[in-house]
Order: C-alpha cells, then structure tokens, then sequence
C-alpha cells in the first residue's frame, strides 16, 4: 500500500515538473516573441490580401516552437515585416511604423498576443503545419530554430489595426 | 452668465467642426507611362513645324490591350478595399467626349445661345487627377523563361513630385502565362505602394499640404512687383513673399523665381484647414492673398485662376 502511495506521489511530483516545465517554456517562447527574437521570411506570393512567410522561432522544444510561430508570424507583420527574397518576394513594410506605438497600445497588444488571443484570427498554418526536414535546426545543445511556414491574413489585420485606430487608413482624414 | 455660456456653446461647435473637418481628398488614376504607349505602339505622331512630336493614344490603348485593362482593373480593387477608390481613366476619357457632344448639341430656350467657352476651359478638358499613379511594365524573355519587370510610380500632378513608388522584378516562370505574372507583379507591388502613398498623406497631415502658387502680371498693367508701396517703399514682390512666410506652415516655401513680371514660389506648404475649420486648397489659401493686394494701400484688381488642389496663380492688373 506505502509502495503504491509513494508511485503515485513520484508520478505527481513527475507531472507538476512536467508542467512547470511546459509552463517556464511558453513563457520564455512568448519573452522572445516580444524581444522579437525570431525571423520572418517571405515564402511566396499568397492570395490577395494576404502574405506567405516562414517563420523562424527558437525553443528548447520544437513542439512550443510550432505553437509560437502562429504568433511570432502575426507579430512580425504587425512590427517587423520582411526583406524581399525569391519566389517574387518584394519587400513588407511592418503594419506599425509609429515607433512608440508598441508602448503606447500596451494593453491592446498584451491582450491580442496573449495565449488563444485575438490574433489567431489573422494567421493560418500553411503545408497543414508540416515542417520540412530542413527547417528543423538544432542551435546549441539546448536550442531547435524551427521554421514553419504561415498564412497571415495582413489585410485584414490592418483592417482591425485600423478600427482600433493604431494605425491610420488610406483615406484617414480625409 | 449668459454671455458666457454662449461663448461656451460657440467653442464648443467650433471644436466640433475642428474635431469632423475632412481634408480635401486628392483624385489618383493609373495613366500608363508614355514608356509603356510607345514600346506597345499606342502613340499619336503629329508634325510640329517640322519636329515629329509623339503622344500617348491612350484611347487606343485602352480599346486594343486587355493586358492593361486587367492591371488597372486590379489596382484599382486593391485601392477601393483599402478605403481609397481611385478614378478610372477609361470612363474619364469617355465621360469627357459624352458631355463635349452634349454641349456643342446645348442650347438656350429662349436665346438658342450655346455653351459659353473659354479657350482655356477647351484645354482644360482632359482628363484629370491630383495624383497620377504612372504604370510601366516590360515583359523579360529568355529562351522560354519570362519575368516581368513592374514601375508604379505615384506622381503629384502640380508639384511634379514622386510621392509614392514601387518597383521590381518578379520570378521567373517557365511556365506562367504574361497575365498570371502581371497579377502575382501588382500584388506583390502594391503593399510597397500603399505604404509609401500613406507616408506621403501623414507627412501632408503633419506638415501642410504642398502646393504651388504663381505670380504673373497682365501686359497692360503699369506696375510690377518691383513697384513699391507704403511707407518703407516696400517692393511688391518681398510684400508677396512676406505674406507666404508668415501663412504657410511652419513659414515653409522657396521663392524659385521673381522677376519684375512674375514670381515662381515651390514646396508652400498650406494648412488643410482655415480658421473657421473648412478644409482649404491652393485655391482657398491665396484667394486671401487677392483680397490683400485689391485692398488698401496696394488696391491691385488681380485674377485667381486654379489648376486642381495644388496650383494657384494670381495675375497682377485686372481680372
């Protein structure tokens, strides 16, 4: 009976680790999404009013870094953009370009990016989220860069960026 | 007490009107770029004592190339989804041959007179816009590989400068018909414009808009704008030039030129709105500086002519 109390204890302990653990990940994945530790690439030429990218996000676990690159994705186009490339890529602009505007909406942005936020409106995962053999790079001992290719709806976003008036419309003010 | 809470009221409506106050919307058209016309064979040759002059047949162009209705057609979507509808230079061209058959068929009821026009209002009659959106592509062949080479450039009709751009060359394709390369070249070049067309309006917003105004003089007037006035023997022109500097924002403007006989002043820069909270053009913002000179000490009668948002020239001596 003490054998079985104390399996289970170890199993508990187990599992609270395992949680913490799962927990102290996501944090410091969603930490350097907002240190924009992480790189956006354009893809390919999407439909209109959207843009194709691959993004490139670090984790100790490629599972979180799946899961963050939703996110890192709608962020990078909101705040990073892209350099062109290949496929036809032309360069992108970031939705925001007000530097301040980051501080300034703080809590508009914690809440969109925040876990299951609003954000995941905008993105969807290209390839049924599939990683290419090629795109799954161990870093160090302890780090993957995981690259996984998105779709993100950027004329939409700046739609909504707009009706929250963070950003300006075309015809603003006029 | 009641003066006050009228004086209240008043403010208060002011700051409405302040707070609702549109600015005068620019028009914008794609024009496909005399490149383009002449590389595609749609241009017009004319003999101009002895030069051959070429111009763009843009008619032509429009009734014969489905390639150029297919990119105009699309800009113009992504334009209007962004909240910004742009005119379209097909139905301008037809508009104004429709309403030219129809006023040379007008007449007065009652006199049988027909529509009054100026030689300046014939030349007037083209199509328009405050900011042209010039449009050149080349197709690129080698052996059976074609990419296409995309120019949008966004032109400020009056000031003449590029206020937006987006240009590049798109992926090779072996396989992709000119169509599908022309829509993946506009698609993929039109975020780059939008962007920067929006840097241009913020930059309007923050800093007045840019127009040009133009001093002339008619022939049969005695004076000048050397001619001096008041009691510091003033030169008309510096008087001029003293009126901009302190109505443009931020005093911003170049005199260009000035001569006894006319004055050239570039890159004024004019608020969009008036005291009272009315948005203003070129045309609202030196209207004040004719009132000026026709009254008292310089009691100059002078004509106000336009050219869109962004051109104003007063001509000194009559109207």
């Amino acid at each position: 009976m003490n054998k079985f109390i104390s399996k289970i204890g170890v199993i508990a302990v187990l599992l609270v680790c395992f949680s913490f653990n799962a927990n102290a990940q996501r944090k410091k994945a969603n930490r350097d999404t907002k240190q924009w530790r992480y790189d956006v690439e354009c893809e390919g030429i999407a439909k209109q009013g959207s843009k194709l990218v691959k993004v490139w996000s670090y984790s100790k676990n490629p599972k979180f870094a799946i899961e963050q690159a939703m996110k890192n994705a709608v962020h990078g186009m909101v705040f990073k953009g892209y350099s062109g490339g290949g496929n036809g890529c032309t360069s992108f602009k970031p939705l925001v370009t007000d530097v301040g505007a980051e501080s300034e909406h703080a809590v508009f942005f914690a809440d969109f990016f925040k876990d299951g936020g609003e954000f995941r409106k905008y993105v969807t995962a290209a390839a049924d989220g599939n990683i290419a053999p090629g795109d799954r790079l161990k870093v160090s001992k302890k780090e993957y860069k995981i690259g996984v290719v998105v779709n993100v709806s950027t004329d939409q976003l700046r739609k909504a960026l707009e009706a929250k008036g963070i950003i300006r419309g075309l015809s603003s003010g006029f | 007490m009641k003066k006050n809470i009228i004086a209240l009221v008043g403010f208060l409506m002011l700051a409405v009107s302040f707070s609702f106050a549109q600015a005068k919307k620019p028009t914008i058209m794609v024009v496909p770029s005399d490149v383009w016309c002449n590389q595609n064979g749609y241009m017009l040759s004319y003999n101009n004592q002895g030069t051959i002059v070429k111009i763009p047949d843009y008619k032509r162009a429009f009734q014969e190339n489905a390639e150029v209705l297919q990119v105009i057609s699309q800009i113009n979507g992504m334009m209007a989804e962004r909240g910004f509808p742009l005119k379209n230079m097909e139905s301008a061209i037809k508009t104004l041959e429709s309403n030219a058959a129809e006023d040379n068929m007008r007449s007065s009821k009652d006199s049988g007179s027909g529509v009054s026009e100026s030689p300046i209002d014939a030349l007037k009659k083209v199509a328009k816009a405050d900011i042209i959106m010039q449009l050149t592509w080349t197709i690129n062949k080698t052996g059976p590989k074609k990419s296409i080479n995309f120019n949008l450039q966004g032109l400020d009709a009056y000031t003449d400068k590029q206020v937006a751009t987006a240009s590049g060359t798109g992926a090779p394709s072996f396989a992709a018909e000119v169509p599908v390369l022309l829509s993946e070249a506009v698609l993929s070049h039109m975020d780059n414009f939008s962007s920067s067309l929006q840097t241009h309006f913020d930059d309007m917003f923050e800093n007045g808009r840019e127009i040009i105004i133009r001093i002339q003089k008619w022939d049969d007037w005695d004076g000048d704008l050397e001619t001096e006035f008041g009691d510091d023997d003033e030169e008309l022109g510096i008087v001029i030039e003293d009126w901009i500097a302190d109505n443009a924002v931020k005093g911003r403007f170049n005199t260009t030129d000035m001569t006894a006989d006319m004055a050239l002043f570039e890159q004024v820069r004019i608020p969009l709105f008036n005291e009272k909270g009315r948005a203003i053009d070129a045309r609202r913002f030196v209207n004040d500086l004719s009132k000026k000179l026709k009254n008292d000490p310089f009691g100059i009668p002078n004509k106000l002519v336009m050219k869109g948002l962004g051109r104003a020239t007063i001509i000194l001596g009559g109207k």
